[in-house]
């Protein structure tokens, strides 16, 4: 589809003014300046940059009219744009947004994430339009002045920090040529000529009021070296994913969007992690101190999280019954709603409090410090790529071992024990797994999670299911029309039953391609 | 994507003014818009100074042998793209002809369109022909503008019959008064009734016969571009405030 239309953006070389820059296109082309206009919006996207990822700028612009959604796509098609209410807890989630295109769109990208101001920016600018012989508009040249508001995302008010004044060249669909007669024009501008402006406004806006344009990261990026030794390089993982925890704890405590304490929640668990694979890098004793404290932190978490997947899964859980049956679900969604409430109260009162605050200080005092000699520590020196090895073999060697005894009778246990140590293995890989050739890891990683898959559903299921039948006894007492509930409840927890067994009944045809005889020999051959 | 179209079976009754001047609000009230000037005078296409012509003709656009992509063209209006006439549109009757089920085909035409757009407006030659009954097709709700006398009232009446008895997914139908004479008795008794009379299809919102609306020709530009505080801008924005719930917009 030819739909799109280019826009290239230059920045503005100290020295070149408008006035200069416009008798130099005045020059060249039958042009009309457009009266100056200024106009302020808000960045918006996820903490971890989902939609800067997809090439997407969302905007919020607030005029006396009230606030508007502006959703710009690369090749500058039109944009989308949505009338909505001003945002309630500095943030949008999907739900507070008018059914449309521009929510459509969104949900593709940004799925459960709540839309954060990132930077608010403030851009004056001067509008050329080039003309051809009918004096029909066919490119547009805009002299771009922006400032960001410092004082937060926000701009609360703050001084305004001048960012680079900018060029942007746009085509009109349908007439390519002008677009390429202006940009080579202004490519060799006065002054010995514009240069592309590289860094997106965007980013700059939100490097220049403190931000980091890159987002919340949720992968760990440690260079390792294959000879690297094992305590250190422990030791710079697990600072990494400390920063991570350290990133996402805000957001949680603020409760913004469930995938704050996910990610947060996902670092603590490969922390852990790699204190148990490679527990012989480190001395024992502040080890299992270490350990345990890690451990509460997923305690004091987990009974938010598992309401979160209760609540994320609401929808397609209830779309297996009735339409006319929805409405005698609310009292069970209510009653979801109030326990997860009070479970978050809970974790927010633990994470802020001095259990908390000193277990991690005493954690990063651990990470930043001596770790002692290494009689201790029998695999500290050795290279990380012998260790690491070592236990993916070995990680690999179990799971064969406890998958090959699973049948059709096995309880849900077994299939529980196998997918925890199925992380295990995925943390290595992930954390540890570019010491490896990609075309080796890859596979093995596809595999392992489509195994994962599987027994993910398997297990997130018996929960939800048991919490669900858990509530129904609650439910009698706090609801006088409860049958009608009681009812739908019992069909979620079939639809939650025959989902188990779906993932039972896929797990053999998973496991035999985690465990094929190439793979195994692979597996074998370059982790030894 | 919405597909509306202006349709009268008269000329001269203000379909292209209507078709410009809202798809011009449409996009600046941020609907990703199309319009589609079918009328082989491309007058349209005229008031948008892009040149009447597509590449291979009416006749290849079809029988679905064009990227219709490539036949759009930006307009001076952001957010408003134009697919231009072509003075073969005038045997489009017989290209549709020739074409297998023939009130279909426009409907084809701008199907690949509906991801990039929000609303597609039709601006229709005035005639009843196959033309039409492929428009009638393709549109989610006609646009008709009336000017206020009886045989109008009557036409409309036939047309909304034609509609519901011969087209098989009938579009909507919106009516609004058009060109009217304030100063005319017949104009006022028409406006007056005929809303009351058929709330459903005609809208209380009408066009005045006004010098600026003429003047569009002359300026090359909708009329709530060029003269955006004219009462005939105001008229155009108040219609389009009532239109666009109708239309499902």
């Amino acid at each position: 589809m030819p739909l799109d239309v280019s826009t290239v953006s230059y920045a503005l070389p100290e020295g070149v003014d408008p006035p200069a820059l416009l008798a130099y296109l005045d020059k060249r082309f039958p042009v009309i300046a457009e009266p100056g206009a200024s106009r302020a919006y808000t960045v918006l996207d996820t903490a971890d940059r989902r939609l800067r990822a997809a090439g997407v700028d969302l905007h919020l612009e607030t005029g006396r009219g009230g606030h508007r959604l502006v959703l710009r796509e690369p090749g500058g098609r039109p944009p989308l744009v949505a009338d909505v209410r001003r945002p309630r807890r500095n943030r949008y989630l999907l739900r507070d947004l008018p059914a449309g295109p521009l929510r459509d769109r969104l949900r593709a990208i940004v799925e459960m994430r709540a839309l954060l101001p990132l930077a608010t920016v403030r851009v004056g600018a001067q509008l050329v339009r080039v003309l051809n012989a009918d004096d029909k508009t066919v490119a547009r040249v805009s002299l771009a002045f922006p400032t960001a508001l410092a004082g937060g995302a926000d701009g609360g008010g703050g001084a305004a920090i001048p960012l680079t004044p900018r060029v942007d060249v746009s085509g009109v669909l349908g007439y390519p040529k002008p677009l390429g007669d202006v940009t080579a024009a202004v490519r060799q501008g006065p002054k010995g000529g514009l240069v592309d402006a590289g860094v997106s406004l965007a980013d700059e806006a939100i490097a220049a009021v403190g931000g980091d344009p890159q987002g919340i990261r949720t992968k760990v990026r440690v260079d390792l070296r294959p000879d690297q030794r094992t305590d250190r390089a422990a030791v710079a993982v697990l600072c990494d994913l400390a920063g991570i925890v350290e990133a996402n704890l805000p957001g949680t405590l603020a409760d913004l969007d469930t995938e704050f304490l996910h990610d947060l929640r996902v670092a603590v668990r490969r922390s852990r992690s790699v204190l148990r694979e490679l527990k012989g890098a480190f001395r024992p004793e502040p080890l299992a101190t270490q350990r345990d404290a890690l451990r509460w932190v997923q305690a004091v978490t987990g009974p938010t999280r598992d309401l979160d997947v209760q609540l994320l899964d609401w929808d397609h859980l209830v779309s297996a019954i009735p339409v006319e049956r929805h409405a005698a679900l609310a009292p069970v969604r209510a009653l979801l709603v109030r326990h997860r409430a009070a479970a978050f109260r809970a974790l927010r009162r633990e994470l802020r409090g001095p259990t908390y605050r000193h277990a991690w200080d005493d954690y990063r005092t651990f990470l930043a410090g001596d770790l002692g000699a290494t009689g201790e520590r029998p695999d500290a020196k050795k290279p990380i790529v012998e260790v690491a090895g070592r236990r993916i073999r070995k990680v690999y060697g179990r799971m064969l071992a406890m998958g090959a005894t699973i049948d059709a009778t096995s309880p849900a246990t077994d299939l529980h024990e196998l997918r925890k140590r199925g992380k295990e293995l995925r943390y290595l890989l992930e954390l540890f797994g570019g010491l490896w050739p990609r075309l080796v890891v890859k596979p093995m990683v596809r595999s392992l999670k489509g195994l994962q898959d599987v027994l993910g559903v398997h297990q997130d299921r018996e929960v939800q299911a048991s919490y669900l039948r858990g509530l129904a006894a609650e439910l009698a007492k706090t609801t006088v029309e409860h049958h009608e509930a009681l009812l739908a409840l019992g069909v979620l927890v079939d639809r939650l039953d025959a989902e188990q067994h779906e993932a039972r009944d896929a797990f053999a045809e998973r496991f035999a391609a985690f465990a094929a005889a190439d793979q195994q020999a692979l597996v074998g051959e370059v982790f030894s | 994507m919405k597909v509306v179209a202006t349709y009268n079976i008269k000329g001269g009754v203000g379909k292209t003014s209507a078709a410009v001047n809202l798809a011009t609000l449409a996009a600046q009230d941020g609907l990703r818009t199309l319009l589609w000037d079918l009328d082989p005078q491309g007058a349209a296409s005229y008031l948008f100074r892009v040149r009447p012509k597509v590449k291979g003709g009416g006749r290849k656009l079809v029988r679905g042998r064009s990227d219709v992509t490539y036949l759009l063209r930006g307009t001076d209006i952001e957010g408003l793209d134009l697919l231009p006439a072509d003075f073969s549109y005038r045997h489009m009757d017989l290209a549709l002809d020739a074409a297998g089920k023939p009130t279909r085909r426009l409907r084809k035409v701008i199907a690949p369109l509906g991801e990039f757009y929000d609303l597609a407006m039709l601006d229709c030659p005035p005639s009843i022909s196959l033309v039409s009954e492929s428009v009638f097709d393709a549109a989610d709700a006609l646009l008709v503008p009336l000017i206020p006398s009886t045989l109008t009232v009557r036409t409309f009446t036939q047309l909304g019959d034609f509609v519901a008895g011969e087209v098989d997914r009938p579009p909507r139908i919106v009516a609004f008064f058009s060109m009217v004479d304030g100063r005319k008795r017949l104009h006022r008794e028409v406006v007056a009734t005929l809303p009351d009379t058929s709330p459903d299809d005609v809208v209380q919102a009408s066009i005045p016969a006004a010098t600026e609306v003429e003047l569009m020709g002359v300026e090359r530009a909708p009329v709530v571009v060029s003269a955006p505080r004219s009462r005939a801008a105001r008229a155009y924005r108040a219609l389009w405030d009532e239109v666009r719930p109708r239309l499902g917009v």
